[in-house]
């Protein structure tokens, strides 16, 4: 079996190829080449953020995305659609993203607690989960 | 006891936001000074019950179709949806809004939702219907107030018009930090928008390729900053994108003589001269690019290689 940091090791020169890739499909957005000044960068105030390492987040946040189940094609189509502001607030929420996994007794225990908690604060008028909970 | 508990959980998104940040203009100012009428609710916008954890679809399609795309949220649910979180992220619906071609565009705080609805454009809101420590994140869409009642209408889930108090909504909705989003078609501009923030929603459009609509929305908000450095730009990379070399070529013309200070225009327009074969003419303006300077100077020199290079292969 391949232990998760070994698979990580055999992924870096996938990655390398794909951001290579990315590079060239990038087009008047990428800066790869002269040309057009893109609307976004021109509004960008900051110009340090290089191009590549733009490049870059976008890639990790499709393997992020890919990671939870999306296909390639919807993964890079997600990732596209967003602007560099929003796919760098992307890339720090994804690190975020809970792990999951919990053993069912914690959380028959848990739910049973929130329940009574939830139902409490629903009738304090401070959540709105239950729909017999008269508001 | 568990059953009722999961049946309760109407749809869980995974929310970002750890905790409530700041309350700053959360609250909603006398209703006199809103300068908005007392009650407004948007009629003609289609309701579509959520199935499990699908809320996000379900107010996307909503949003959507208000705007005049006709789609369904089984449609939209692809774009949106991730199995593995049984939630969409909020990112997934502004970028979904973007490949159907409208215009998604941020709000924040309780003044600017009711300035929207009272303006006839619904709202897509995040609220994370328990608490902080245990969140139950839920997509609705807001479709009118009462400030008289003091009550919000709301689709949400199975319920279309559901009607909640306005404080309580409050409380879901700031465990959000009150994410909001409007999805306009590209000739609608924001009752509350702000120049810069519209100008990023239009170039997330430009990056999901949608020029002809990102063309029409630079075009609305010229109407409304009439001055706006980024719209013309925008404009011109647009035609540009499109195809439409005289389009781009007409709006960088004038670009450098409203915005002389700016290089990008220069280099923009010189560019689509060089693809003319209007080599002298593009020569001048790189030239008068990299006499400005600037964050793009690398570019610069790099556009007037090109040309020069292009001269040199005879490419007439």
């Amino acid at each position: 079996m391949i232990n998760m940091r070994s698979a990580k090791k055999l992924f870096i020169p996938v990655r390398i190829i794909l951001v290579i890739a990315m590079l060239g499909l990038m087009g008047p957005h990428g800066g790869a080449s002269a040309a057009i000044i893109s609307t976004e960068s021109a509004v960008q105030a900051d110009q340090a953020r290089s191009d590549i390492r733009k490049v870059l987040e976008r890639a990790e946040i499709r393997d992020a995305l890919m990671k939870q189940g999306l296909d390639a094609a919807e993964a890079t189509q997600r990732v596209d659609s967003l602007t560099d502001a929003e796919a760098v607030r992307l890339a720090n929420e994804i690190e975020k993203l809970p792990a999951g996994g919990n053993a069912l007794v914690v959380a028959v225990v848990a739910a049973t607690i929130v329940f009574l908690i939830l139902l409490f604060t629903d009738i304090a008028g401070y959540t709105d989960i239950f729909p017999f909970v008269k508001k | 006891m568990f059953r009722l508990f999961r049946a309760a959980v109407i749809c869980l998104t995974i929310g970002l936001f750890y905790g409530c940040a700041s309350f700053d203009g959360a609250r909603l100012p006398p209703s006199d000074s809103l300068k908005v009428p007392p009650h407004n609710e948007i009629g003609n916008i289609p309701f579509f019950p959520q199935t499990d954890y699908q809320c996000g679809p379900a107010v996307l399609a909503m949003g959507l179709a208000w705007s005049g795309v006709r789609t369904t949220p089984d449609t939209v649910a692809p774009e949106v949806f991730t199995p593995s979180l049984k939630g969409s992220l909020q990112s997934a619906m502004v970028g979904a809004g973007r490949r159907n071609a409208r215009v998604a565009y941020p709000i924040s705080g309780m003044t600017a939702l009711i300035k929207e609805l009272a303006a006839g454009h619904p709202v897509i809101v995040l609220q994370n219907l328990g608490l902080s420590w245990a969140p139950v994140w839920h997509y609705s869409l807001a479709v009118g107030y009462d400030l008289h009642d003091r009550i919000i209408i709301l689709h949400s889930g199975k319920t279309a018009r559901k009607q909640l108090s306005l404080d309580v909504f409050r409380r879901t909705w700031a465990r959000s930090d009150y994410w909001g989003l409007l999805i306009l078609p590209p000739d609608m501009m924001p009752a509350t928008a702000q120049e810069d923030v519209y100008i990023a929603a239009v170039i997330g459009l430009e990056r999901a390729r949608r020029w002809n609509e990102a063309l029409a929305a630079y075009v609305t908000a010229l109407n409304t900053w009439p001055s706006s450095y980024a719209a013309h730009l925008g404009m011109g990379n647009c035609y540009y994108a499109l195809g439409d070399l005289n389009g781009a070529e007409t709006v960088y013309r004038g670009m450098v003589f409203r915005f002389p200070e700016k290089g990008a225009a220069y280099n923009n327009l010189a560019q689509v001269l060089a693809e003319q074969h209007k080599y002298p003419e593009a020569l001048a303006a790189i030239r008068s690019a990299i006499r400005i300077d600037g964050a793009f100077a690398d570019e610069y020199r790099k556009t007037l290689d090109e040309i020069k290079a292009k001269m040199k292969t005879g490419d007439y």
